[in-house]
């Protein structure tokens, strides 16, 4: 079942390198900046976030942590550092839903850690919500985070990026942007408009050598999804590898697992009178 | 003087009881019951309450891991906290985790290691229950360092029979406190605990697999690292015989230092720690018990135990290698239902605790024994110990040798092997040594003071006769050794 599944990934990933070169002409997203600057990551207390911020600091890298719950972050960035007897993680206590923050505080982490060249958002907020709930507190936070936020953050990246012509923004969004679904209306339309938002930065990015990349991921094992039951969900870790693989490889939108990219292909193509009777 | 909050009021609650057949883990002692989950602290008091009302015993059970009977109650009332299993709180400043009675060994280090932290002390399975390991004070690899379960026991919230809450800690209610960690559940039900865990710097272990030619080689090595080495335990091949006697492999595993291993950093994904539920990706572990269950069968334990030994020399070429904490720690969970291959009969463990002195000439007597009669065990694991402060206490400054025995349907040989076992129990008890009552099925009466020392039987006594007069906290295991 699983290799089957690998051999097609494979086929449907040859596909998006050659669109991707069509488009972008020959190479040109990948490997533009020498990788030695500060990192940010937005959303790091736990799951891919976490994850993401583990890996980057252990390939040496300067990591601003930023989350909200300032016990959890602070602890996290202490375990990083002590583990690898270094100070490379640092923690800003930060709540995405305050937008306007988001410029001060990006120069202060400049001020503090030296020049940013790489943001990845992956703070996101996905409250239950039942089939009758019509909460707009509930919606109102999930744009003002997943979306909102991820304005704010990648809006003040991509000032300083294109000024200085390099750097990388990696925006998580998710596989639920593909479809609005019954299940989480506002939930797949932020982050429809964060994907959407990512697309038109990379479109604006791109002719000056700035890579940004868009992440879709699948079930992967986090606090978030920890009480969904997920079949077949990745490690956080395993994320975390696979959208840094796809950061190094420059590409434009990368599903992950890559399995992914075929199952939403099948249901992008769902005809919508179909669709509507469905569940999922 | 205690302080006792008042007791939930749920008195009047029916309690629904079900009949259940309630076995050891070794599935070879255990009988009829009626079993209760409760989800609550109300629960628990309604239950108490309904079996006081009945006049009745009442066992209290975690997560079954007891090969013996320390959690079956024949024709009585067995409550199953198993239900009670959320993790009220981690903090990740300090480690700390306040516990429900039913939060597994897998559920607080699922929590832990993603902040760094291992539990303390850990079986070789992760199924059993927080509650379940204070009462029998479990003991890991590490034992000879940072002693027993309960000495990571901050406090804990202590249910007696009137339904009282009784808060217990080395500062309050110590003499409880004490007693009722490794006091196998005659005082009181742990309602909530809050546990240790220890920092960690590494998602992973460094791991050393050394070849034990015979048993005091095994001795030797143990007493060698035992001052350098953070866990100890060595895996022994007891149908070896003459000069190789007692042969085995040592497993010896050391935390990292921080910066030692930065790779280390990403296996604090608890995802990742998890032991593999397939061989090469492609064989589920479920399904391996039918292949031991035909060694068995077929008698083929003694070659299974010589090919493992050889297979040590490569690991031994190959040490130190890394693994992670979950890899090294729960090698009982790397088959599932691996004690389905003792089917139909089941197994016992036999844990003799030996003092330091007397431990290499006892246990050679005991396998000696063992060989002599037949009842050569299928696995033998050695392990160092330390005193520690708990009344009803297994451990000593010595050894323990777990012996893992098939039991026959067979009512003859199963009373020979019984005999086997108690003519050990003399010789260990002769020696000073001691049992574990989360593994025994074999001891009598006689043994009680035996094993404990007349005073502390006598302190243990006068304390069931305070929290409990009325007896009516009983298991199998303490009817029959007469508490």
């Amino acid at each position: 079942m699983m290799r089957h599944g690998g051999r097609s990934d494979k086929r449907s990933d040859r596909g998006t390198r050659l669109e991707l070169q069509s488009v972008a002409g020959p190479r040109l997203l990948a490997n533009m900046s020498p990788r030695k600057g500060t990192c940010i990551v937005v959303g790091a207390s736990s799951g891919i976030g976490l994850a993401l911020a583990r890996r980057l600091a252990q390939s040496q890298r300067k990591v601003a942590m930023l989350a909200r719950r300032e016990g959890e972050l602070e602890a996290q960035a202490a375990l990083i550092n002590e583990s690898l007897a270094n100070e490379f993680a640092k923690a800003y206590v930060h709540d995405v839903a305050d937008v306007d923050a988001a410029e001060g505080l990006f120069d202060r982490i400049e001020a503090e850690l030296g020049d940013v060249d790489e943001l990845h958002f992956v703070a996101g907020v996905m409250p239950e919500v039942g089939p009758d709930e019509f909460d707009l507190g509930k919606d109102r936070l999930q744009v003002q985070v997943n979306f909102l936020g991820a304005v704010a953050w990648c809006n003040a990246a991509a000032r300083r990026f294109q000024a200085r012509k390099r750097g990388c923004i990696v925006g998580v969004t998710s596989v639920a942007q593909d479809r609005g679904r019954i299940g989480r209306p506002v939930y797949n339309a932020s982050k429809a408009g964060m994907d959407t938002y990512l697309e038109a930065l990379r479109n604006r990015l791109w002719r000056v050598g700035v890579q940004v990349t868009t992440i879709r991921p699948g079930f992967v094992e986090t606090p978030m999804t920890a009480g969904l039951r997920l079949k077949g969900a990745i490690p956080a870790d395993k994320a975390a590898e696979l959208i840094l693989g796809a950061r190094d490889g420059g590409k434009a939108i990368a599903y992950v697992p890559r399995k992914w990219r075929l199952i939403m292909f099948v249901i992008r193509n769902i005809p919508s009178f179909v669709f509507r009777k469905l569940s999922i | 003087m205690t302080t006792s909050t008042s007791p939930p009021t749920a008195d009047a609650l029916p309690v629904p009881w079900r009949d259940e057949s309630v076995m050891g883990f070794g599935m070879s002692v255990g009988g009829p019951a009626k079993v209760f989950r409760p989800q609550s602290v109300e629960e628990v008091a309604a239950a108490f309450g309904d079996v006081r009302r009945q006049g009745a015993s009442l066992a209290l059970r975690g997560a079954g891991c007891s090969y013996g009977d320390a959690s079956t109650n024949r024709n009585g009332h067995v409550l199953d906290l198993t239900g009670m299993n959320s993790i009220l709180s981690f903090d990740p400043a300090t480690g700390v985790a306040e516990c429900e009675p039913g939060v597994t060994v897998r559920d607080l280090w699922k929590r832990s290691i993603a902040h760094g932290y291992w539990p303390r002390v850990v079986s070789g399975t992760m199924q059993v229950s927080m509650g379940g390991a204070a009462a029998m004070n479990i003991h890991g690899k590490n034992n000879y360092r940072l002693g027993a379960f309960g000495e990571g026991v901050r406090s804990f919230e202590l249910m007696t029979p009137k339904g009282e809450l009784v808060r217990c800690s080395r500062e309050q209610n110590a003499d409880l406190f004490h007693a009722a960690i490794g006091g196998f559940g005659m005082l009181g039900c742990f309602t909530k605990l809050e546990i240790e865990t220890k920092r960690v710097h590494s998602g992973r272990l460094r791991v050393w697999g050394i070849v034990a030619k015979d048993l005091d080689h095994n001795f030797e090595i143990l007493e060698d690292l035992h001052g350098e080495a953070d866990y100890l335990v060595s895996w022994v091949d007891l149908h070896a015989t003459g000069a190789s006697l007692g042969r085995g492999l040592m497993h010896r595993a050391d935390q990292m230092k921080p910066g030692e291993d930065p790779d280390g950093l990403r296996f604090y994904d608890p995802a990742l720690q998890d032991v593999p539920s397939t061989i090469l990706g492609l064989v589920p572990k479920g399904w391996l018990w039918p292949g031991m269950w035909c060694a068995v069968k077929f008698g083929q334990v003694g070659l299974v135990n010589w090919l493992k030994f050889q297979a040590g020399f490569r690991e031994e070429r190959q040490s130190p290698y890394l693994q992670t904490h979950g890899a090294f720690h729960f090698l009982l969970d790397y088959v599932p239902r691996w004690q389905w291959m003792t089917k139909p009969g089941g197994l016992i463990q036999f844990q003799p605790f030996v003092p330091k002195a007397e431990g290499p000439q006892v246990l050679r007597r005991l396998i000696e024994i063992c060989q002599r009669d037949g009842h050569v065990p299928y696995l033998g694991v050695l392990k160092k110990h330390k005193p520690d402060p708990f009344l009803m206490t297994h451990a000593l400054d010595g050894y323990s040798m777990a012996m893992d025995i098939c039991v026959s349907k067979n009512t003859s040989k199963r009373d020979s092997l019984w005999r086997t076992c108690r003519e050990m129990a003399d010789v260990v008890l002769d020696a000073g040594g001691r049992f574990y009552y989360a593994k025994d099925a074999v001891l009598m009466e006689s043994s009680f003071s035996r094993l404990h020392g007349g005073d502390a039987v006598a302190q243990f006594r006068a304390l069931k006769q305070r929290w409990d007069p009325e007896g009516m906290f009983q298991t199998d295991l303490s009817r029959r050794m007469g508490v």
